[in-house]
């Protein structure tokens, strides 16, 4: 393996945990909520290209839609769910404490996943989502899958995206004062139930996204298939420190391209426990420091 | 001077431990002369539960923080059992990669429980002594952590624990009694330690942690005592939990059984003993009926059956209404008491 | 007619009653000042009008709307801007964008960009500090210079009342001057009603104006400030005097 796949491979592996951080810090910036739901809507987000069968076989409907139909389709379902969490469950916790809102998310993450469980078994279904990404292209001399350079590009968009509209839009510039001081936000006029309600959105579009590269990489629908990309989404926001942003993204690529330069160095008996060497070494990091990588600094500097 | 020494604490307190343990034996007793076979299993069931509720709060209760980790214990002491009563043939194959001493070693389901128990301590020391110095969310999510990683090795590492396929073959316990013991002896600890100085040094700094850390409380290390305590139990219960149904797989100990256990825990009350046991007896009824609609009933003519998936679905919301409407639970701080001791 | 009014307003904290039975009201262009002992209950009572704590029993009617138990971006949008104690600025925004939080409120209105920029260099000539260093973070700022921004904060969202807890806390006495200096000319300029929350009535009898002093959740005296400086009742109400005897 050159060095150049392994970077594209570690690019395209922090893209993903960068997305599912980015859908969990956005929501913690807001709410205080560490969302535990949000792999399953991950999930959630896979199955709704599928009819509800118990059967083996995947019986795919809306998957079939053209990619410009497909694409904004599994968004707004994240984005959808993700929102009606926030109506039905998450409304009711605001005045909460944070430890009972992640329980809460917890318990829901659980109903979610055994209504897909009920409607379609918890054996994995093998689909064929976006066949045409799988195909290799060469890039400076490095023949990579075309799925691994469009993840990666399309988080790049995601960040600029995002970052456009957190900094030049008047919606995002509520959203981060609402993220820094939720009441004194909501004292300047800024309505509490908008801003949560748009936070829920886009972490479920991100879900959404990260649900179209997972099922195109794999190819098959799993009922636990978010819960490793969540798992290491709340690792980056931890170490990121707990509501920034930037903090998210940067350790989410730190996590992807440690597991990648683990995969690539440790002997091949090894290689299995990838996975578990990352997260030792999260543990470890977090003795030094205890509060993230780069603690929100928004937060330390209020006098 | 009113000084309470600890004479005192103790005999307001024992009264909480002597009914619960007199109510998981009325259960026993009732398995017993019912006789049959299917509620055996489901009174085994909830003393297993017990046992593992009440080693969670141990941790929770007194600590505060919460942790998604701890069936990564359970994990640990359900593979000791493994480890060491199936007989020694059938680990060959299983699991090759055993040491000599460890493949021949076959031992009594106590030894091996006690075996467990220290096997899951030794680890919550270790990684206690890290994560205990994180707290709040930090720490839970830091938890959450360990449980994949203990996890991610015990799914990997075949020679050892054959992966993610089943390990069979350990001898099953049908006999309500020992899990009896196990639990109550768990009721026991978790009474002893809450009421010990370790337990309300633990309690004062998670309710008053600014005054707790100027009165010089090492904040760390009272949450590790808890931890590796809370540990022990849940390993033994994860022993039990081996020993009842016989067979370990790694996900046997993951996020499912993280989610009962907190969901008991919840419903029945973090800080309170009483609850974490109520917590068990209550939901066990619920997920009982729920899979017995699932299995279907008999209406007239026609079987009527809930499809599968209702029950963590029906868990799942009695935990979140529990949240919502009496979020500190049933029993909330308070114990059950005999009422002439107040 | 008043502009705000409040009646029988008790605030309780599970047993603990923080404020009970409190009437009164403020007539437009009026500054009030209510000053108390700690623990009198004034931070509970401005929290209680600006929505953020909901009373146990009461009304409130401001600008003739009733605002008891709305939500903070309710009343703020009826023109009650509330400048809460310790200040609160965004710390990780600049100082521009912390102007301009309040500003959405009025989005979609009719010239509602125009009228903020116009608003925004009306508070940078009152605060000339504040434009000069403009795209820095609010979190650098000194504490008379952040009291500055947050009043500049809330005259952005064009309220009709302001609401200010303890502006003088952990400012040194002149920066306190000049804080008050401008407050006062900006209430003359633009006929603004003043509610300042303080713990000590010195700074009321300096700037004038009405006063009442609060203690133990009530009421106490109410009256003209300067007036009441110089009767001997108001050390007597602060303390308590005379009544334990």
């Amino acid at each position: 393996m050159s060095a150049l796949q392994i970077m594209f491979d570690a690019l395209s592996l922090g893209s993903l945990y960068a997305l599912g951080a980015l859908g969990i810090a956005l929501i913690f910036g807001v709410m205080r909520l560490v969302n535990f739901a949000h792999g399953d809507v991950i999930a959630f987000c896979v199955f709704a290209l599928l009819w509800p069968s118990v059967d083996a076989i995947a019986i795919v409907f809306a998957g079939n839609l053209p990619w410009f139909l497909l694409i904004p389709f599994v968004l707004v379902m994240g984005a959808g769910l993700s929102v009606l969490c926030e109506f039905v469950v998450f409304r009711r916790f605001r005045n909460t404490n944070p430890a009972t809102m992640m329980i809460a998310s917890f318990a829901l993450g659980f109903v979610i996943r055994y209504f897909l469980l009920m409607l379609f078994s918890s054996r994995p279904k093998s689909i064929s989502l976006l066949p045409e990404l799988s195909q290799p292209v060469t890039v400076l001399g490095a023949r990579i899958p075309l799925l691994q350079l469009i993840t990666i590009l399309v988080t790049v968009g995601v960040l600029v995206g995002l970052t456009v509209f957190l900094r030049r839009t008047r919606f995002g510039l509520e959203m981060r004062a609402a993220a820094e001081n939720f009441t004194m936000a909501r004292m300047l006029g800024v309505r509490a139930n908008r801003v949560i309600m748009v936070a829920f959105a886009l972490s479920g579009a991100l879900a959404g996204a990260i649900a179209l590269i997972l099922g195109s990489q794999t190819g098959t629908a799993n009922i636990v298939m978010g819960a490793n990309v969540m798992l290491m989404a709340f690792i980056a926001t931890v170490i990121g420190g707990m509501g920034s942003l930037a903090g998210a993204v940067l350790a989410g690529f730190l996590l992807g391209a440690s597991a990648t330069l683990l995969q690539a160095l440790l002997p091949p008996e090894a290689r299995a426990f990838r996975d578990a060497f990352v997260y030792g070494a999260v543990i470890l990091v977090l003795i030094f420091r205890p509060q993230g990588i780069l603690s929100a600094r928004g937060m330390k500097e209020r006098v | 001077m009113r000084q309470t020494s600890s004479l005192t604490i103790l005999r307001r307190t024992v009264s909480t431990p002597v009914i619960l343990i007199l109510l998981l034996v009325a259960f026993a007793i009732l398995s017993w002369a019912v006789g049959s076979r299917p509620f055996n299993q489901t009174v085994i069931d909830i003393l297993v539960q017990v046992t593992l509720v009440t080693g969670l709060y141990i941790f929770i209760g007194n600590s505060g923080v919460i942790s998604f980790g701890h069936a990564a214990f359970a994990c640990l002491g359900g593979y000791v059992i493994a480890w060491t009563t199936i007989k020694p043939m059938m680990k060959k194959n299983a699991m090759p990669g055993l040491p000599d001493w460890l493949m021949s070693m076959e031992i009594g389901w106590w030894a091996a429980a006690a075996l467990a128990a220290l096997w899951a301590a030794l680890w919550a020391g270790i990684f206690g002594a890290i994560l205990m110095r994180l707290s709040g969310i930090a720490a839970s999510i830091a938890t959450f952590a360990m449980l994949a990683m203990i996890n991610a090795i015990y799914s990997n590492w075949s020679g050892v624990t054959g992966g993610t396929s089943s390990i069979v073959g350990i001898p099953i316990i049908r006999s309500v009694w020992p899990y009896l013991a196990v639990a109550s002896l768990a009721v026991i600890i978790a009474w002893a330690y809450s009421i010990s100085r370790h337990g309300l040094i633990l309690r004062a700094a998670r309710d008053e942690p600014t005054a707790a850390r100027a009165s010089g409380v090492d904040i760390p290390r009272a949450r590790l005592i808890a931890f590796v305590l809370s540990g022990a139990v849940m390993g033994a219960g994860g022993a039990m939990l081996a020993l009842s149904i016989g067979v370990v797989t790694p996900n046997t100990f993951y996020l499912g059984l993280t989610f009962t256990t907190l969901s008991m825990l919840v419903v029945g009350g973090m800080g309170s003993l009483s609850g974490a046991v109520l917590g068990v007896l209550i939901l066990s009824s619920l997920i009982q009926v729920l899979r017995w609609l699932e299995a279907g009933v008999q209406i007239g003519t026609s079987t009527f059956a809930l499809p599968g998936g209702v029950q963590e679905i029906g868990l799942g919301v009695v935990m979140i209404l529990i949240l919502m409407f009496r979020p500190t639970g049933i029993m909330g701080n308070r114990e059950l008491k005999f009422p002439w001791r107040r | 007619m008043s502009l705000l009014n409040v009646s029988n307003i008790g605030i309780r904290y599970g047993r603990l009653t923080a404020v009970r039975n409190v009437s009164f009201t403020m007539a437009e262009g009026e500054v009030l000042f209510i000053t108390g002992p700690n623990g009198a209950g004034k931070s509970s009572l401005l929290r209680a009008i600006a929505g953020v704590t909901a009373p146990s029993g009461g009304r409130i009617d401001f600008a003739d709307h009733d605002i008891t138990g709305k939500v903070p971006e309710a009343i703020a949008r009826l023109g009650l801007s509330m400048v809460p104690e310790g200040r609160d600025v965004f710390g990780s925004l600049s100082i521009e964008e912390n102007l301009m939080v309040g500003t959405g409120m009025h989005a979609g209105e009719n010239g509602w960009r125009a009228r903020a920029m116009a608003e925004l260099e009306a508070v940078y000539a009152t605060f000339p500090i504040l434009k000069e260093r403009r795209h820095s973070q609010a979190g650098l700022l000194s504490g008379g210079q952040q009291q500055m921004l947050v009043i500049g904060r809330a005259l952005m969202t064009y309220p009709r009342l302001i609401a200010i807890d303890e502006p003088s806390l952990g400012l040194a006495p002149n920066i306190t001057d000049q804080v008050y200096e401008r407050l006062i000319a900006l209430q003359k300029e633009r006929r603004l009603t003043l509610l300042i929350v303080e713990q000590s009535s010195t700074r009321a009898m300096m700037v004038g104006g009405r006063m009442m002093l609060m203690r133990g959740g009530e009421i106490v005296l109410d009256g003209d400030a300067r007036a009441l400086g110089k009767s001997e009742a108001i050390e007597a109400a602060y303390f308590g005097y005379g009544e334990q005897a």
